[in-house]
């Protein structure tokens, strides 16, 4: 009688840690509701994290709510200390840890229960490959948005053939895990899934990172899910279907906003030397570039009636959006109308360019997206592009042999007069040329985002 | 190169291709130009004038054999003979030819074996707005209609308290806001009137006010959702909502001109006869779509009438009415066009030239009309400055309810996909059919945690539900966030900390060991994602 209670109690707050989870993704689908979706979470984990305790009750290891205590310290810390450009690298790192944590699960429960059935095996091998593939995919994409791993991608001759023949490996000891309950195949096949999880995000590069980390993250709730079939709980198969759903629809409206098939960028090789018709042409947009300097900038936009802010990575990785939040505020003091353009994947998450601006405290009423912009370009005075490349790279629409042709990009070259603000004259994270900078209506203000925008907005201020 | 300028032979229209300042810009571009005797008399442009320019003056017979010759009316067709007839093969024909109306038109120029270029054909592109004749003249058309309205109000425009009176403005309502709507707009606002303007379309708002006017629309909200005939049924309503908004404005209004146009179509009937009679004695109604027929039902193209006390001006000539400036206009568009071809020295019609491209009618007498549509047509392609004369008719394209438009940025996902698409899913059926198999045949029944099969159809109901959830609630979120809730999604993940600790809820050996870094982890995921997420949130702020 007592179990029966317990269990009805417990599975009333699943359900109401569901309903939650639900809540908060609905309420992060908007700004004005953001706040409070994330506390919806809160509560949810919190409700979810009790009634399991309740749930093990005196079965529960002293050392367990050690673990509980340290995680939270440590997630904590992490947060806390965490740079705001360094975001999508603290993300990737986390997903990693759930793909971990599935792992561990799973071959604890194969740890204990060697003598199981057939159908369990199934899911304990499902949990265990997912959560290996989320975990090393997971670190790679984090080496790689760090930067201690080359962001281009890695293209082995017969990588397609690799896949398949690891896959292939999975399936048959799978067949033999299935077979005995062997906890030498499980591991075996861990390690395969491990490997796999690595080329599978080796191959992807360039702009598609986005997608990769909104990918994982699908994948961390697949995992999940698939926890929640073996353990035979029903919160955790709801939370880890609405993690594993939403992210996958999040990769697809990205995939769809640049204008690629999702299984393009799952299989990778984007971002891969440009084809060869490249170079049998002749260098096309091969000529000089303009220069102009802070001063000329800064009596140029003075006189401006509208003014269109690009950002892309390059603004993060100079940590310039303050200083280009106190441009903003300046011209907008003196009646010159600017907005912010961005492009669905600026920077290395979705969205980063947003909470970029954000953060420097730059209104999101006039941080707008690329579809609201381009059809206002003709009738803008000045464009800055501080640090982006691809996202208004007019190869994408003119040149149909370029890596990114099809692409939407936001159209500055359509503006009364262009400025690229960028550290060098390379390529893009792309790697392809932009033979944007060469147009007449383009002028090239090199130098560190942040250093060149201070001096500006202080030319801006003495004028 | 040689330019030959023809004079117009259309009645009423007093227009020329080109001016003597366009002329001068094309003899220093190494061009040679012939302008016809007396072409620019009723423009305003004397023979003298051309010649000072550089031009020579010629007959008209030689003027039609140049090279290129210049026109802005389609070539007049009279049986069997044409007015190009007087071309010499092989030579190139640059005027508005209407291909869609004039067929006739079109097969005698390609017996003659000629290139022809229709200026009404330029590309509504950005790149080609420097080309566009026909906004050019919409431009001058607009302007135009006010000031034939105001030739006929009997009162100011502006308001005016003076000691013999107070005057109220005058009150205008321009009907479609495209070139030639706002063009109207900008000059009866000039005035001093107070300028209204309606458009179906919602963009035009937002250039309505940026000229001063007032903006009036129909929201059709609430209509006949969700029922068959969807379309149809909102189209006759959409019309009711505007002709009743029409009927109050008609009461208030002194000056009513309207822009609306269907390329190729009778310009729909808007301003019906009764509204007409609801309007003050001495009001004006001014009708730009006379040509096709009109937009009010008492017009007479060509005409001004008085209808119950109301004038009624359907001239169709608006622009050629301002022929000076028309066509040095005209001409510039011509000059752009003829530099997008390469100037003198390098001319040549470059099919692989969008801005051009759409605009060749003939090639040597071979047809090349209609165009091939762009392979992909870039959000560039919408016209930044919309149509002639506005308002595709309320009618119908106002009712439809965009249905492709769901959600996406760009271009659907290309083709390819299709296949690797169905491939994955046949495998995905097969996967969790084999996984249902397994999970039904084989021993369900000694699952240790008591797994029955309706269990487990329990469970992946469940799934299925939440998978269903997560789609839609994630459907529409605002790109601006898709970063907090990838993060918030991140924590959220860190529910395996359940799976953790119940896994983790037995003697303290190596299995609870691995349960227990499993809950570690997964709790460092949760503490870290919800704290991250708050810190993103907490900057976002209007």
């Amino acid at each position: 009688m007592q179990d029966t209670v317990q269990t009805l109690i417990s599975n009333v707050a699943f359900l109401v840690a569901g309903v939650l989870f639900i809540m908060a993704l609905r309420g992060l689908s908007s700004q004005e509701t953001a706040r409070r979706g994330n506390v919806y979470g809160i509560i949810g984990m919190l409700i979810a994290i009790a009634a399991t305790l309740s749930m093990t009750g005196d079965r529960t290891q002293p050392v367990a709510f050690a673990a509980i205590g340290g995680g939270a310290v440590i997630g904590a810390v992490m947060a806390a200390r965490v740079g705001m450009t360094s975001m999508p690298e603290l993300v990737a790192l986390l997903h990693s840890f759930v793909g971990l944590a599935a792992v561990l699960v799973g071959l604890s429960m194969q740890l204990a229960h060697k003598e199981n059935a057939l159908a369990h095996r199934i899911d304990v091998y499902i949990d265990v490959m997912i959560g290996a593939i989320t975990t090393t995919g997971s670190i790679l994409a984090f080496l790689k948005l760090r930067g201690s791993v080359s962001g281009k991608p890695m293209l082995l001759p017969a990588r397609h053939l690799l896949n398949l023949s690891m896959l292939t490996g999975i399936v048959v000891l799978g067949a033999l895990y299935g077979m005995d309950g062997e906890t030498w195949a499980l591991l075996a096949a861990a390690g395969i899934a491990c490997v796999l999880g690595v080329h599978l995000v080796a191959a992807i590069g360039g702009a598609d990172m986005p997608v990769v980390v909104s990918m994982l993250n699908s994948y961390s709730g697949w995992t999940a899910a698939a926890a929640g079939f073996m353990l035979d709980n029903d919160l955790l198969i709801i939370t880890g279907a609405l993690v594993g759903s939403s992210g996958a629809i999040l990769s697809y409206i990205m995939c769809k906003a640049m204008n690629r098939s999702i299984f393009a960028v799952i299989f990778g090789g984007f971002g891969a030397a440009p084809p060869k018709a490249d170079k049998s042409k002749p260098a096309p947009p091969a000529g000089d570039v303009q220069e102009m300097t802070a001063d000329d900038l800064a009596e140029k936009l003075s006189t401006s009636k509208t003014v269109i802010i690009v950002p892309g990575y390059g603004m993060a990785v100079a940590r310039a959006q303050h200083a280009v939040r106190e441009m903003s505020q300046v011209l907008r003091d003196k009646g010159v109308d600017v907005k912010f353009a961005i492009h669905p994947v600026a920077g290395r998450l979705p969205g980063h360019m947003n909470v970029l601006l954000a953060e420097a405290n730059v209104p999101y009423d006039i941080v707008l997206e690329m579809d609201e912009v381009n059809p206002d370009m003709p009738s803008t005075d000045v464009v800055i592009v501080i640090g982006a490349n691809d996202i208004v790279n007019p190869a994408a629409e003119d040149d149909p042999t370029s890596p990114i042709a099809g692409m939407p990009v936001i159209q500055v070259w359509k503006a009364g007069l262009v400025i690229v603000n960028k550290r060098s004259r390379g390529a893009g994270y792309a790697g392809i040329d932009n033979p944007l900078f060469y147009k007449p209506v383009t002028k090239m203000l090199f130098g560190d985002a942040k250093d060149a925008i201070e001096k500006v907005v202080a030319a801006l201020k003495a004028l | 190169m040689k330019l030959g300028i023809v004079k117009e032979t259309r009645p009423l229209e007093r227009r020329v291709a080109a001016s003597p300042q366009v002329v001068a810009k094309w003899k220093k571009a190494g061009f040679d130009v012939a302008i016809e005797r007396g072409a620019g008399e009723a423009a305003s442009y004397p023979d003298a004038q051309y010649e000072a320019a550089g031009a020579v003056v010629v007959d008209r017979a030689e003027a039609w054999q140049a090279d290129l010759v210049l026109k802005l009316r389609p070539p007049t067709v009279d049986g069997a003979t044409c007015e190009a007839d007087a071309m010499r093969d092989g030579a190139t024909l640059v005027s508005y030819i209407f291909p869609a109306q004039d067929q006739a038109l079109v097969d005698a120029l390609a017996k003659k074996k000629l290139n022809v270029l229709a200026m009404d054909c330029v590309p509504r592109i950005s790149r080609a707005q420097k080309m566009d004749a026909l906004s050019s003249m919409a431009n001058i058309s607009g302007y135009r209609a006010v000031i034939e309205a105001a030739n006929k109000f009997g009162s100011f425009f502006t308001g005016q308290f003076t000691a013999a009176g107070k005057v109220p403005p005058a009150k205008v309502l321009i009907i479609g806001a495209g070139v030639a709507g706002l063009a109207a707009l900008g000059a009866a606002k000039g005035l001093g009137a107070i300028v209204r303007a309606f458009d179906v379309r919602a963009a035009a708002e937002e250039q309505v006010k940026s000229l001063g006017g007032e903006f009036l629309t129909i929201t059709l909200k609430e209509s006949g959702e969700g029922q068959g005939g969807y379309a149809k049924e909102m189209s006759k309503e959409f019309l009711d909502a505007e002709y009743a908004l029409f009927r109050a404005q008609a009461k208030e209004c002194d000056i009513v001109i309207t822009t609306a146009l269907i390329p190729g179509r009778p310009a729909p009937k808007l301003w019906l006869q009764d509204m007409v009679e609801l309007m003050k004695p001495g009001s004006v109604v001014v009708d730009m779509a006379a040509e096709q027929g009109g937009n009010c039902e008492v017009t007479k193209p060509g005409e001004t009438i008085v209808h119950h006390g109301v004038h009624v001006i359907g001239f169709t000539d608006l622009a050629s009415r301002m022929a000076h400036v028309a066509s040095d206009m005209y001409g510039t568009n011509l000059w752009h066009l003829l530099e997008e071809m390469g100037g003198a020295a390098h001319h040549k019609v470059d099919e692989a030239n969008d801005a051009v491209r759409p605009a060749l009618i003939l090639s040597a007498g071979d047809k090349k009309w209609p165009p091939p549509k762009p392979p992909e047509p870039s959000p560039s392609a919408k016209p930044a400055v919309v149509a002639v004369a506005a308002p595709p008719a309320p009618a119908k394209p106002a009712a439809k309810p965009a249905p492709k438009k769901s959600h996406g940025h760009g271009p659907a996902a290309e083709p390819p996909s299709k296949a690797s698409a169905v491939i994955l899913s046949v495998l995905g059926l097969l996967g969790a059919i084999a996984f249902v198999y397994f999970r039904f045949g084989n021993g369900a029944t000694d699952h240790p945690i008591e797994a029955s099969s309706a269990k487990l159809f329990q469970h992946v109901a469940v799934f299925v539900m939440a998978v269903f959830i997560g789609f839609q609630v994630v459907w529409n979120v605002a790109p601006a966030l898709h970063t907090p809730l990838m993060s918030v999604t991140n924590a959220i993940s860190g529910i395996i900390v359940v799976g953790g600790l119940l896994a983790g809820a037995d003697k303290l050996e190596l299995p609870v060991w691995v349960a227990v870094a499993a809950t570690l982890f997964a709790t460092i995921n949760i503490a870290g994602g919800f704290l991250v997420t708050r810190r993103m949130l907490a900057m976002f702020r209007k």
